[in-house]
């Protein structure tokens, strides 16, 4: 049976014992036995993880530092291949149709990298946009959302590299967010923010719960991703452990 | 099915970019022909010395040099994309480029739009300067010709800047673009006729895109007349860029996929 959190958010850590009659036919995210072995590394980093997110499902991963966490997401992102093992979103399976596969993703990448530094805010974003193939019309409508959403709207002409940390971790979510990915990755979120960041970065995981989206972060355990909801795991030798 | 408007749209948010970050470093463009300038001026004075069976006179020599370095501007634009990979990759925006639907390869072969439209640019003051500081006669009816076999030319460099782009992108350095140039510059006729070469080093001016490229646009710019017929000249440079560009691009793909197995992607 899925193991849940106290708030019932739904999320699905699957046991191996669980009926496949119980499972949601197409969960937003499945991941199956993902494996991952860095060089050097006596032990895999990722050792046969499994994990559903549903629509609706927000989830935090904590782990100690080298646990994996940042693999997993890079592995759900597109950017690291899983050595054995499948993931799959929206029923559309890594590696197969990939321009429609990260249509579906939005990654906050760690640290404060990412960013043109001698660019705007607003060209910034316009550049992700583009390059998350909307139209033009949806470049806009995004942009206001974004720009309204993370409070950009007077940091707009400014280049990146005259931001504060916290404005630029800022701009970093609004990226995540701007294409209106249905499942967002966000790798240590809660960096440079401060409370009042950290309640717009709620306000835009409530956008994308609501309109059917998924998020998944992490951090380093004893530090908090800032979502403040949704389940907890832990990253403990390569599995999911739910906390 | 691929749209393409999307898809040009994204083409030109990376030219955007790349127009943006170029001239916010004021004077860079200015700087840019200050040096150029100079560097006509050597060559000027050097012409002077010439006076050789080859060259009828020393702006006879003056002419096909400076077309020359005409020429390896133009190039020499596609070999500075193995640096801006590297760039993307230490600023971390090449993970962007790797997660995003427009994807690493669409993104790479955009980094080559705003170097080559600057070259031209560029390509376009250097004959103005040729002409009005050096006094060097051009032939202006063919001068816009000339254009796109530069940027053919180019292309064709481009494939092989693919190549140094993949190896950025697996081993994160790419050493030997200068010396690319450099024989290129040797093997081409940029500064010297290529059968001035011994004969175990003049087939090489043959068998590369950049000889017909340069004997085109000397043809194209002073009129000089051409070793082989236009046309075969074309088909050359032609039939070299459509076979290198997809080596280059499939390279490309190869090192991105392996970068990805490897988990090596995202290393700088």
């Amino acid at each position: 049976m899925p193991l849940s959190d106290d708030d019932h958010s739904g999320v699905a850590f699957r046991a191996r014992a669980q009926p496949a009659s119980d499972r949601s036919p197409d969960p937003l995210l499945a991941v199956d036995e993902v494996s991952k072995w860095w060089p050097g590394r006596p032990e895999p980093t990722l050792d046969g993880l499994d994990l559903e997110l549903e629509a609706g499902d927000v989830a935090s991963v904590s782990g100690r530092n080298g646990a994996g966490k940042t693999t997993l997401l890079r592995i759900i992102g597109g950017l690291v291949a899983p050595d054995s093992g499948s993931v799959q979103i929206a029923g559309i399976a890594l590696g197969t149709d990939r321009r429609a596969y990260q249509r579906e993703i939005g990654l906050l990448t760690p640290g404060d990298r990412g960013l043109y530094a001698r660019v705007s805010v607003q060209r910034n974003l316009d550049l992700w946009a583009r390059l998350a193939l909307m139209q033009a019309a949806e470049r806009d409508e995004a942009m206001r959302y974004c720009y309204a959403r993370f409070e950009l709207e007077e940091l707009g002409d400014i280049r990146v590299d005259r931001l504060s940390m916290g404005q630029r971790q800022r701009v970093r979510l609004a990226m995540a967010f701007l294409h209106a990915p249905r499942l967002v990755l966000l790798d240590e979120p809660a960096t440079s923010l401060d409370a009042p960041a950290l309640e717009l970065l709620r306000g835009a995981v409530d956008d994308l719960v609501s309109r059917g989206g998924a998020c998944l972060a992490v951090a380093p355990e004893g530090a908090e991703t800032g979502l403040g909801r949704g389940a907890h795991f832990t990253l403990r030798q390569g599995r999911l452990q739910a906390t | 099915m691929i749209e393409v408007r999307p898809q040009l749209a994204a083409a030109a948010g990376i030219f955007r970019r790349d127009m943006t970050v170029y001239f916010s470093y004021r004077g860079r463009f200015v700087t840019q022909y200050v040096g150029m300038l100079f560097t006509l001026a050597v060559f000027y004075y050097i012409s002077r010395l010439v006076n050789v069976g080859t060259f009828q006179s020393p702006d006879a020599y003056f002419s096909y040099a400076a077309v020359g370095i005409i020429i390896l501007q133009v190039l020499q634009s596609t070999l500075d994309i193995p640096m801006a990979v590297r760039q993307e990759l230490v600023a971390g925006t090449f993970e962007r480029m790797a997660v995003s639907p427009f994807g690493p390869i669409a993104s790479i072969l955009s980094l080559f739009l705003f170097p080559m439209a600057l070259a031209v640019v560029s390509m376009l003051v250097t004959i103005l300067l040729t002409t009005v500081v050096f006094g060097v006669d051009l032939s202006w009816p063919t001068v816009p010709a000339a254009i796109p076999v530069a940027l053919m030319g180019a292309s064709a460099l481009g494939a092989i800047a693919l190549l140094f782009a993949a190896m950025v992108v697996r081993f994160k350095q790419a050493p030997g673009t200068a010396y690319v140039l450099a024989a290129i510059s040797l093997v081409a006729g940029f500064y010297f006729p290529p059968s001035l070469l011994p004969w175990w080093l003049e087939w090489a001016s043959q068998v590369q895109p950049f000889t017909p490229t340069v004997d085109l646009l000397r043809h194209l710019l002073v009129g000089q007349s051409l070793r082989y017929s236009a046309w075969e000249d074309v088909g050359k440079l032609v039939g070299f860029t459509a076979v290198l560009v997809p080596i280059g691009v499939g390279v490309l793909l190869v090192a991105i996929d392996r970068g990805r197995r490897q988990g090596t992607l995202t290393e700088y």
